[in-house]
C-alpha cells in the first residue's frame, strides 16, 4: 500500500483525466478510512503538484451542485517522474 | 486551454470561479512561507530563552566547570539537537492525532521519503555544523553570508526542477539578500581570526545545504504530504544530531561520555525544557511551512518569503526576550526596519511585475508565476 499522497499523483498515470472528486472515488475503496481523502485536501495536492509540473489542468466546470471542478492530467514529462519516484 | 462546458451564465461563474481559486492558492503560500519566517523567529526566541534557564544558566554562567571547546560547539549542538528532537516530538502528535503514521512509516521506504532524509541530513547536522564551525573559526562575517541561501535554493530549483526564475526574480532575490545582509552586518565585530578565509567557505557549505534543502524538500512535498515530510525531517535531522553529532563533539572534547551526561541533564532540566518546547513547537510549524510554502511558491519565491527570518529572528527576540522577560542587549537596530522595507520590495518584485499594478484589466494569472 502506497501513502495516500502516491496514490493521488499515480492515479494521473492511469486515467486521461481526473478531478478531485474522480480521484475520492477512485481510492474510496481502499483509503476510504483516511481522514485526508476529502474534498479540500485533495484539491490542496492536485494544486501543489501542478504547481511543480507534475500534472496540468485540461478543463474547468460548475458542476450540478453549483461547485467548481477542474480537471488535470499528467503529461508525459510528469507522468515519467511520477513514474520514477513512484512505484506501485 | 480551458474547454468550459454548460451555458453562458455558468461558463462566466466557472471563470470567476476558477481565476478565484487559482489566486488564492498562490496567495495561501505567499501567507504560509512568510509565517514559517516569523515562527522561526519565534523558534530562535524561545529556544535562546530556554539556553538561558535551568542547568544551561549553570553551563553558561561565571561558575562553568565546562571548557571553552565544550562550551561553544558541543552545547551549541545540544541546543540545537534538544530543540529538533521536542520538535519531532510535536511533529509525530500531529500525524498520530491525524492518522498518517502508517503513511509516515510507508514514506520513510520510498525513494522521495530517502530523498526527504538526506535533505534533513544535509539541512540539519551538515549544514548546522558548517554554520558552528566557519562562526569559530571566520568570526561573525559568517552570519550573513548564510543569508545567501534564499538565492541558491532559487538557482538550485531552476537547475535541478526547471522551476522558473526570470531577471526580475533575479533582482527580486538580489535585493533579499542585500536586505539580509544589512540586518546581518550589524552582527559583525572585529572579532576575524586567523582561518578566516577557510571559516567563509566552510560557511558557504552551510548556506548550500540550507538552499539546497528548501529547494529538494519543497519539491519532495509536491509528493510527500508536507506534516509527513517534515515529521520526517525532525525526527531525521534531532535523531542524527542526538545519536552522532554530540558524540563527536564529545570526542573532540576528549571525552565521549561528557555528551550523553549533559544531554540527559538538558532534556531533565524542567525550567529550560518548558521554554525549549514551546521553541520546538514554533520550530514544528516554522519548518513545515517552510516546506509546503516553497512547494506552493517554488523554491524562489517561497525561500525569499522564508528569508524575512532574517528580519523575524531580531525582531521576535526583542519582543520576547527584551519587551516580555526585561532582558538587556535585545533592542533592534534600527538598520533592520530600513532592511524590513527593502526586503517587502525584493519579494514583491519576485511575486508579480510591479508594473502590472497599472495596468487596467490585467488578469490575475498573468500575475502568478511561479506554477
Amino acid at each position: 500500500m502506497n501513502p495516500l499522497n502516491y496514490a493521488i499523483l499515480k492515479h494521473f498515470t492511469r486515467v486521461d483525466e481526473a478531478c478531485a472528486e474522480d480521484v475520492i472515488e477512485a481510492l474510496k475503496g481502499e483509503y476510504g478510512k483516511f481522514r485526508a481523502l476529502n474534498r479540500k485536501d485533495v484539491i490542496s495536492s492536485l494544486m501543489t503538484a501542478e504547481a511543480n509540473g507534475l500534472i496540468e489542468e485540461s478543463r474547468f466546470e460548475m458542476d450540478a451542485a453549483g461547485l467548481l471542478r477542474i480537471y488535470y492530467h499528467a503529461h508525459e514529462d510528469g507522468a515519467n517522474t511520477i513514474n520514477k519516484y513512484i512505484k506501485d | 486551454m480551458n474547454a468550459v462546458t454548460g451555458s453562458t451564465y455558468s461558463d462566466s461563474l466557472a471563470v470567476a470561479a476558477k481565476k478565484k481559486v487559482a489566486s488564492q492558492f498562490f496567495k495561501k503560500g505567499i501567507v504560509i512561507a512568510l509565517f514559517s519566517g516569523l515562527m522561526y523567529g519565534f523558534y530562535s526566541a524561545f529556544l535562546t530563552l530556554g539556553m538561558s534557564k535551568g542547568v544551561w544558566a549553570d553551563w553558561y554562567g561565571a561558575k562553568t566547570v565546562l571548557s571553552a571547546f565544550v562550551i561553544t560547539y558541543l552545547l551549541g549542538a545540544l541546543g540545537s539537537a534538544v530543540n529538533d528532537t521536542t520538535s519531532a516530538g510535536w511533529a509525530l502528535l500531529n500525524v498520530g492525532v491525524k492518522g498518517k503514521m502508517g503513511d509516515f512509516f510507508r514514506t520513510l521506504k520510498t525513494k522521495p521519503g530517502q530523498v526527504m532524509i538526506l535533505a534533513a541530513l544535509v539541512g540539519g547536522p551538515i549544514s548546522s555544523t558548517a554554520y558552528v564551525v566557519g562562526l569559530q573559526m571566520a568570526g561573525s562575517i559568517v552570519i550573513p553570508i548564510t543569508a545567501l541561501c534564499p538565492a541558491i535554493g532559487a538557482i538550485l530549483g531552476r537547475l535541478l526542477f526547471k522551476q522558473q526564475l526570470n531577471k526580475r526574480m533575479m533582482l527580486g532575490i538580489a535585493i533579499c539578500v542585500i536586505a539580509s545582509f544589512m540586518i546581518g552586518s550589524t552582527s559583525i565585530g572585529g572579532d576575524a581570526p586567523e582561518g578566516m578565509f577557510l571559516g567563509i567557505c566552510i560557511a558557504f557549505i552551510a548556506a548550500l545545504g540550507w538552499g539546497f534543502e528548501g529547494c529538494v524538500a519543497g519539491y519532495g512535498t509536491s509528493m510527500i504530504d508536507y506534516e509527513i515530510s517534515i515529521t520526517i525531517r525532525q525526527v531525521i535531522s534531532g535523531l542524527s544530531n542526538l545519536i552522532i553529532l554530540i558524540p563527536i563533539f564529545g570526542l573532540l572534547a576528549g571525552d565521549i561520555g561528557l555528551s550523553a551526561d549533559l544531554a540527559v541533564q538538558a532534556f531533565s532540566s524542567g525550567p529550560a525544557m518548558i521554554w525549549i518546547a514551546i521553541g520546538g513547537f514554533c520550530a514544528w510549524l516554522s519548518y513545515m511551512s517552510w516546506y509546503r510554502g516553497n512547494s506552493m511558491c517554488g523554491a524562489a519565491l517561497g525561500m525569499a518569503c522564508n528569508g524575512t527570518y532574517s528580519f523575524w529572528g531580531p525582531f521576535c527576540c526583542w519582543i520576547v526576550l527584551g519587551v516580555i522577560f526585561g532582558m538587556d542587549g535585545w533592542s533592534i537596530p534600527p538598520i533592520a526596519w530600513i532592511a524590513a522595507v527593502v526586503m517587502v520590495f525584493g519579494i514583491l518584485l519576485i511575486a508579480m511585475n510591479p508594473l502590472d499594478l497599472f495596468k487596467k484589466g490585467k488578469q490575475m494569472d498573468d500575475q502568478k508565476i511561479a506554477s
